[in-house]
């Protein structure tokens, strides 16, 4: 049996306990709340700039692809008409979803594997490598507009270089911006010339690999072909990653260039450059359907996570990560 | 100490940071047009215009001036914005509450910026029952939602046909007959034809190049009616325009797509637009196209005629769009603005106007009176557009459906291509208008 000065005592010393326990707890918190704070406040501008101007406009968005907002006259509830509208009652959102996919599919694949072939020849020793390097880079150098104004020169079916240069060739060149089949070919080998930046990271990557990899295929016997596949491709496949999940996102925002390159903006063709963004822009700016555009930049964001997470699952699978942590 | 130094640091950098937001927002590009101590105690008024073009700007600003100059309350700064920028930022500035005064705004959309509350109704400052009469009747219906005014009209413009009478001598055509029906315009662009072996060095007339696109040609040939009609009924597939669509579809098949894609690709600068330099025989443009052909084509020998008609007895109809001058919702002095905008569409402001530009304004006197401030070929062309008015139609684009047209011309594309045919395309774009409309 507990005499009732030991019952007392233990509650004494329970009750010490919660009231030291507490100081104690306070002074670690409050030493880890204080530089807690001055951690925020050091990141406030970056915080307080994300809030007011990406995560609000963000929401609102979000809200706004449920209603007929349309700026200046009336923003009313309207649910998921926007989404059911696009689906069933817009062709032109099919069409332009089809002409983003059709360039993705196409570009993406074409410029990351142009870039590394870029890479892996810059990467050779031999004289004057630097100057062939800057000269490959600096198309990436040069940007927007201008680059698409020179294009347009550059493709013109009949006085356009790239023409007469197919001509020399006995090959007649179709009329690229104007022939709606061409029009997104014609897109994507414009992309492929500016496929410096992604070189750029690859010859880095490729300048990291180990020498002794190489020596001891050497020794094996490897031939280059082996030494390539089983090598070097492995070795950067980190970078081969970030760059198509990159290129992705990049290449279903695709815009300006439809913009810049058809005839008041309004996508070529038989709708042929009408691309997801292009057609968004109009119905946001053109007829002040915000509430639809709102509506098709969440579904363009939903198509574009959807994506990457596959792509962040796959990548385990074939990204070689050196210097282990391997699973 | 060490923490409270933290903190303090912080602090200044957030501070800096906010007063760098506030103080780098850059503005348009601003210039007043007068003596900024002229302006004291008067109510200053935000103009914005995309006029900033050498010809433009000084006729706009000497406008603004006069008028300044002969007011004690009001005074007007001009703002100019480029063209690709300016509805985008009166947009952004009426949802922020802040819109410019006065506007110079499409006259095509008025209706759509009435309805979605972007423009004043001036029904309340317009008192004088006859201010309507000083404009052409058909600019002022485009100005007009649910009956009431919410723009004043300004400008307008109108397609002419030009021809190189050097050209027409060459091929043995009278210089002075320009075709008046299809079938001329047809029988003289083979004419005018120049070809070395397979290659075209200069093509007669195409009827796409220039400013009549295929809306226009179906319209001149279905007697002067647009897609819609007034009360926004749909009449795209009639037999008039199935013909008129079946015509501009022979031009591409005797031709060839091929030659007609190469030419006008090379269309780029003004420097080098085809019928200047020779290589296009005839061309439908605005009257103030003339002043390419001025600049440009030295001593040129032109001829300017109104659009042939489809058949002899059909009428030469054109088409027009323009710009009127309108109030931005939630300005803040909508009675001094629309002062503002009576002297701008009044008779002698719109006279300068037009004898500087050869623009066609939308006051009927000033349009009139400007002729006589003109002589040779400025008088020729602004003679010849003041009389194309007549025949000249608007195509205001629906309050409900503004975006129409994006669901017929890849259709209309695609039968010039050879992808459709002229039949269904036309079908398909009917049901497809009334199905937008219906919404």
């Amino acid at each position: 049996m507990e005499t009732a000065y030991e019952s007392t005592k233990k509650r004494k010393q329970a009750a010490q306990k919660d009231i030291a326990e507490p100081v104690k707890k306070y002074r670690i918190k409050s030493l880890r709340k204080r530089e807690e704070l001055s951690g925020f406040l050091f990141i406030s501008p970056w915080l307080i700039g994300f809030v007011a101007l990406t995560l609000g406009p963000l929401l609102f968005s979000l809200y706004v692809s449920f209603t007929n907002y349309n700026i200046t006259s009336k923003m009313d509830f309207v649910g998921t008409q926007n989404y059911h509208n696009m689906f069933f009652n817009d062709g032109l959102f099919w069409t332009s979803l089809w002409n983003t996919l059709y360039f993705v599919a196409f570009s993406v694949p074409l410029t990351t594997a142009g870039a590394i072939l870029l890479a892996v020849l810059l990467n050779q020793k031999i004289p004057g490598i630097k100057v062939f390097r800057t000269i490959y880079y600096l198309p990436a150098v040069l940007s927007g507009v201008a680059v698409y104004l020179l294009w347009m020169q550059l493709l013109s079916p009949s006085t356009g270089l790239v023409n007469t240069a197919l001509s020399w060739f006995g090959i007649r060149g179709p009329a690229w911006l104007f022939d709606p089949e061409w029009t997104k070919p014609a897109l994507i080998v414009m992309k492929m010339w500016s496929v410096g930046g992604g070189m750029l990271l690859y010859l880095a990557s490729l300048q990291g690999v180990s020498k002794a990899m190489y020596e001891a295929a050497d020794i094996d016997g490897a031939s280059a072909f082996r030494k390539f596949f089983h090598i070097t491709l492995p070795m950067i496949t980190p970078v081969i990653f970030f760059d198509i999940v990159t290129s992705l996102i990049g290449g279903f925002q695709i815009f300006q260039e439809a913009y810049v390159m058809t005839e008041n903006g309004d996508g070529g063709p038989v709708n042929s450059l009408l691309f997801y963004n292009l057609h968004m822009w109009n119905k946001a700016f053109e007829v002040f359907d915000m509430g639809y555009a709102s509506a098709m930049a969440w579904f363009l964001f939903v198509i574009v996570l959807g994506l990457t997470v596959i792509n962040l699952k796959f990548g385990k699978h074939w990204v070689h990560y050196g210097g282990g942590d391997e699973k | 100490m060490k923490r409270v130094s933290v903190l303090f640091i912080s602090i200044l950098i957030l501070l800096g940071m906010l007063a760098g937001c506030s103080g780098s927002a850059g503005g348009p590009q601003e210039e007043s047009s007068g003596d900024s101590s002229a302006q004291k105690g008067k109510i200053t008024l935000n103009f914005w215009t995309f006029w900033g073009s050498e010809t433009r700007r000084p006729v706009i600003e000497k406008i603004i001036n006069d008028f300044n100059q002969s007011q004690d309350d009001i005074y007007v700064k001009h703002t100019f914005l480029p063209f690709g920028d300016i509805w985008t930022k009166n947009l952004a500035a009426i949802s922020a509450g802040n819109p410019p005064d006065v506007i110079i705004n499409d006259i095509n959309s008025v209706q759509h910026r009435a309805k979605n509350n972007q423009s004043t109704n001036l029904s309340e400052y317009i008192k004088d029952d006859s201010f309507k009469d000083n404009f052409y009747p058909r600019l002022w219906d485009t100005v007009l939602y649910k009956n009431e005014p919410y723009a004043v009209p300004f400008n307008t413009d109108t397609r002419l046909l030009f021809y190189n009478k050097k050209a027409f001598k060459e091929a043995g055509l009278d210089p002075n007959k320009p075709p008046k029906t299809w079938d001329e315009l047809e029988a003289y662009a083979k004419k005018l034809d120049k070809k070395s072996g397979d290659r075209y060095e200069r093509i007669g007339f195409y009827p796409l190049w220039g400013s009549f696109g295929p809306p226009s040609w179906l319209m001149n040939a279905d007697n002067g009616k647009g897609f819609l009609s007034k009360d926004n009924e749909v009449q795209i597939n009639t037999p008039e325009k199935l013909e008129g669509l079946k015509w501009l579809k022979s031009w591409n098949d005797r031709i060839g797509a091929e030659n007609v894609n190469a030419f006008k690709a090379e269309f780029g600068s003004e420097q080098s637009n085809p019928f200047i330099a020779g290589k296009v025989g005839m061309w439908v443009d605005v009257a103030t196209f003339y002043t390419q052909i001025r600049d440009f084509g030295k001593d040129m020998d032109f001829g300017v005629a109104p659009m042939p008609a489809k058949t002899s007895d059909a009428r030469h109809w054109s088409d027009g769009g323009g710009f009127v001058a309108e109030i931005p919702k939630g300005a803040k002095h909508p009675k001094e603005s629309f002062e503002f905008i009576k002297y701008l569409t009044g008779e002698q402001a719109q006279t300068y106007w037009a004898s500087k530009n050869f623009d066609n304004v939308a006051n009927k006197k000033a349009s009139e009176d400007a002729l006589s401030k003109l002589s040779g070929n400025d008088k020729m062309v602004y003679k010849e557009a003041v009389d194309n008015l007549q025949v000249t139609t608007m195509n205001p684009v629906p309050a409900d459906a503004p975006d129409y047209q994006n669901k017929i011309n890849p259709l209309i594309d695609a039968v010039l291509l050879g992808k459709e045919k002229p039949e269904n395309a036309l079908k398909k774009a009917q049901s497809k208008v009334e199905q937008s409309l219906k919404k």
